[in-house]
């Protein structure tokens, strides 16, 4: 077995050696070492296939754009502004569909994972490259022929597919819909099991599990939710086709079928999957806090169990969507009360991400500002997610605006904030191109007014009672209604923003350089845009993941004799004996 | 190339690998992460079914009776037999034994195919018997004590299902067809869901046979290639291990009864009924 | 120090078991198959799915163990399989308490 030498304090943070300009330009790295639109459709590089995930996954959050500007616009009057009824139902149930499985679910794993996974483990890709290509394609038939049969007829069911109305009263889509959805789930599966077997199996030297930045830890929960949730509902949607498709009933009651049986096995994954798009939005979290405040996470161990925490306990409160439904009294006691219990991981990951703040360096980089806006938009999410599940008090906000809110909150306030900090934090590595801080700056701003403004309306919408999914509502909502919709359009504005900027960075943007932001971690220790491989020789690792306490450690070290560098790797490793004064945190 | 200089050189490792070890172990790993996810998919199936026979115990003790038990049992043994030649396909490879592999692979798909064979027949049965699930209704006379007859309508399911009960001496009485015909539904769905991952299983089996015959195996590392693929095998025949109790023996059956359903399925009639 | 930068996982070597023992297995799964027909072709009552059941868990047992090669697996494979086993527990437990309970109200 081989022996790491233990070495007990030093950070990761190595000075990057730039190249001088005419090297970097023929440098060869991932993006320009082969051209062609082949080598793109055919790469098994894990670091394209994150590009062509992230040029997809921005289409397809596009177009759920779109389906919500029609519901918001049609909710300017209560009687319904622009959409007949069934129209309607269409627009809010492919919002819905589109944002959950076509980008939610699949962006950050797909995008940020692909990319990240392998290097910051310091492996030259993952575990299975073919299959992580094969699970682009797979998403890709599936998402695309979902979006088809969204365009030509429409689903009207809402994103729950709840039967009978879906199998037996809904002249939509619902059967092809829901192959489309079953095919997703493949990719998912397949990026799952990529992720957890390369996490496993090839960590290089000395990355132990302690040391893994928390981002993995995350990543690793992700897939673990994937792996045991997705297969329940391909197995659910196979028994809705079916009875869509025989006219039987295992799910019809006017055929002895049971509708709360489908809610089970629906729920089953779909709370978990919530999970799945929320985990590793946190993972960014964790490394754009700890770089941005210049200081090491509070509470790795703590912070790195709740990930898991959060995967298994997210298994066991299904019901909580069920509460009205019909399923058992004391069944359901007992899902408010684990739903409480899992509230506790993510409160646990809120604190010690508050107190890695306390007493930083803190600056507001645009992955900061987003970063701080996932911290009170994610906490406010959080903590309304316990009104509705507490049993008692669920009752009266059930099916209202206050659910809606809720789930905003987190998945926009928390994922989508967490996913845009992360494009932003990894955009100078990907793309080795700087964008214009003050535009991300304010596109950041823009986003987080425009989302209170369209969000915190709609609590106190639910709270008085308008419900969720209906086009017309009571004349008394409207200002909150017309305050909500002007807040989505300042919202878009927002996230449009990026769309402009970021692409423009690539023609007009400085030169990255390996490391702007001083990041401690492996990707960071490679040049931008990394080389085909990501690590000229297999990197070795000492030390934990955020030792941002001696920026200049290593130099130190250097001058005392106590390390060396040789020629093989950028990367310092330590010399034969060691002196034991060296203690760190 | 010579045949034997494939077998002296180490097999190449994958570029993104360290060593043939990590390579064995990473795909190891990864066929067993997959089998989770079809526990879990199977289990989602079991789950509903085992749901509905615990509401409706009786009737799904009858739709049991009707179902052919005779092929269930060949299937069993076929299947098991099928396990034992996929892990021995493993010890060829392992020991580098190129007829081996080609034999013991060509073995299971045969045996896979008989299963798949027998099912096919179960199912045309089945047909034949008018068990498929349905929503249309016929009319039928009923015999009244007096000798007059009365229209009534009822279910062609229900009333194919009766016939097949009664022919198997089953006493039909309390039992309320249409929950017979959900059990039904989960018959099909979860033999058919059975008989999908067979059939994908006898595709990956034939690719790995071509692959045998292109010499791929001739580098005893990549027996793990077919030690995976055995996994999954297994993991079929684990399914089976829990559809034949759970679908096929809900209901009474009696050995007697099993070698006629096997005779008619081999299409020997006893004329016995 | 190249011995440094190689990832070894001697641990993951495997040996592939004796023809012995393969037959042995399938001799064993042949009689539990018996066993489980016999059970089937017999009137228990209410104990008949309990037998059944029980023998399916010995026939999986003997299978995953020997033929899946369980028995020199790693700790994180037999993690893999009691966390399928244990997900699909929840899974049913959760469902069936539904099924069971749903008409016994608390008012």
């Amino acid at each position: 077995m081989t022996k790491v030498p233990e070495l007990h304090y030093t950070p990761q943070m190595v000075p990057m050696p730039e190249l001088p300009p005419e090297q970097e330009a023929n440098r060869l790295h991932y993006l320009n070492h082969s051209y062609g639109i082949f080598s793109w459709l055919l790469t098994v590089d894990h670091k394209r296939i994150g590009l062509l995930y992230l040029v997809s996954a921005s289409v397809f959050f596009l177009f759920g754009g779109l389906a919500v500007a029609l519901v918001r616009l049609n909710l300017i009057t209560p009687t319904g502004a622009i959409l007949e009824l069934d129209q309607y139902n269409k627009a809010f149930t492919a919002h819905g569909t589109i944002m959950l499985f076509l980008f939610l679910i699949p962006v950050i794993p797909g995008v940020l994972g692909n990319f990240l996974v392998p290097m910051m483990i310091g492996a030259k890709d993952m575990a299975f490259p073919k299959l992580n290509l094969l699970s682009w394609y797979v998403w890709m038939a599936g998402a695309m022929f979902f979006v088809w049969q969204l365009t030509v007829g429409g689903l009207d069911t809402g994103w729950t597919l709840y039967p009978p109305y879906s199998s037996k009263y809904s002249h939509t889509n619902v059967l092809y819909a829901g192959l489309g959805i079953f095919i997703t789930g493949f990719s998912s599966i397949l990026t799952a099991v990529n992720i957890i077997a390369t996490i496993h199996k090839m960590r290089c030297p000395g990355m132990t599990w302690s040391r893994l930045p928390l981002f993995i830890w995350a990543m690793y929960a992700t897939s673990l939710i994937q792996l045991l949730g997705t297969p329940v509902i391909a197995v659910t949607i196979i028994l809705l086709a079916t009875e869509k498709i025989f006219g039987v009933g295992i799910f019809d009651p006017a055929l002895e079928g049971d509708p709360i049986l489908f809610q089970h096995m629906f729920w089953f994954y779909s709370h978990p999957a919530v999970y799945i798009m929320i985990l590793p939005g946190m993972g960014v979290i964790n490394e754009t806090i700890t770089c941005f405040s210049r200081k090491n996470i509070f509470g790795y161990k703590a912070v790195a169990w709740s990930s898991v925490g959060i995967a298994v306990v997210g298994f066991l409160v299904w019901g909580h969507h069920m509460f009205l439904a019909g399923q058992g009294y004391y069944l359901g006691l007992l899902f408010s009360i684990l739903t409480m219990l899992v509230a506790v991981p993510s409160a646990i990951k809120v604190f010690n991400w508050s107190a890695t703040l306390f007493k930083g360096s803190i600056s507001f980089e645009a992955p900061m500002m987003y970063t701080m806006g996932f911290l009170v938009l994610f906490t406010i999410g959080g903590v309304t997610g316990l009104y509705l599940g507490v049993l008692g008090s669920d009752i009266h906000l059930h099916d209202t605006y206050f659910v809606i809110a809720h789930f905003h909150f987190t998945m926009v306030g928390g994922m989508l904030m967490a996913w845009l900090a992360g494009l932003h934090f990894w955009w100078p590595k990907m793309t080795g191109k700087m964008y214009s801080d003050f535009w991300s700056r304010l596109a950041a701003v823009v986003a987080i007014v425009g989302f209170i403004m369209t969000f915190i309306p709609q609590f106190i919408l639910g709270y008085n009672g308008m419900p969720r999914r209906y086009p017309n509502y009571a004349p008394e909502f409207q200002f909150l209604n017309i305050l909500s919709t002007a807040g989505a359009s300042i919202q878009g504005i927002g996230y449009l923003m990026p769309l402009f900027y970021l692409p423009a960075s690539l023609f007009l943007g400085r030169k990255a350089g390996g490391n702007p932001w001083m990041a401690t971690g492996l990707e960071w220790q490679v040049p931008s845009p990394p080389p085909m491989h990501n690590f000229d020789s297999t990197p070795v690792v000492y030390f934990g993941p955020y030792e941002y306490s001696m920026p200049n450690g290593l130099g130190q070290l250097e001058k005392a004799g106590m390390i060396f560098s040789d020629e093989e790797s950028t990367i310092a490793h330590a010399g034969q004996s060691l002196p034991e004064v060296i203690r760190g945190s | 190339m010579a045949a034997n200089t494939m077998a002296d050189e180490p097999a190449p490792v994958a570029h993104h690998f360290n060593n043939m070890l990590q390579q064995q172990s990473t795909v190891r790993l990864g066929m067993w992460l997959f089998l989770v996810t079809e526990v879990l998919f199977f289990g989602g199936a079991f789950c509903a079914y085992t749901g509905y026979r615990i509401w409706f115990p009786k009737e799904f003790e009858a739709g049991s009776a009707a179902l052919n038990v005779g092929i269930a049992s060949v299937n069993t043994f076929l299947l098991l037999t099928s396990s034992l030649t996929c892990t021995l396909a493993i010890r060829s490879a392992y020991k580098g034994n190129q007829f081996g592999i080609k034999l013991w692979l060509l073995a299971t798909i045969v045996l896979g195919t008989v299963f798949l064979s027998l099912k096919g027949r179960e199912y045309h049965l089945d047909y034949e018997e008018g068990l498929i699930p349905t929503s249309k209704r016929i009319v039928i006379q009923e015999e009244q004590p007096d000798g007059t007859f009365i229209s009534k309508e009822r279910s062609l399911f229900a009333e194919n299902v009766t016939k097949v009960l009664h022919k198997e001496g089953y006493d039909t009485t309390g039992v309320y067809m249409p929950r017979v015909q959900l059990f039904f539904v989960f018959y099909y769905v979860m033999t058919g869901l059975h008989v999908l991952h067979m059939i994908i299983g006898i595709g990956l089996l034939s690719w790995q046979l071509i692959l045998a015959q292109m010499d791929f195996f001739r580098h005893s590392e990549r027996y793990v290639y077919i030690e995976v693929m055995s996994l999954y095998w297994h993991f079929v025949d684990m399914v089976w291990m829990f559809l034949l109790p759970l679908l096929y023996f809900a209901g009474p059956h009696t050995l007697h009864q099993a070698i006629e359903q096997f005779k008619l399925a081999l299409g020997i009639a006893s004329g016995h009924h | 120090m190249s011995e440094v930068r190689d990832t070894i996982h001697e641990k993951d070597e495997h040996t592939v078991a004796s023809f012995g023992s393969t037959m042995t297995t399938f001799a064993v799964l042949a009689v539990l198959a018996v066993l489980q027909l016999s059970v089937g072709f017999t009137d228990f009552g209410p104990m008949k799915i309990l037998a059944s059941l029980t023998i399916t868990g010995v026939q999986v047992f003997v299978l995953s163990v020997f033929f899946m090669d369980l028995r020199q697996a790693d700790k994180l494979t037999w993690l893999c399989a009691g966390a399928s086993v244990f997900w699909v527990l929840i899974m049913f437990t959760f469902t069936l308490t539904d099924f069971i309970t749903r008409h016994m109200a608390a008012y």
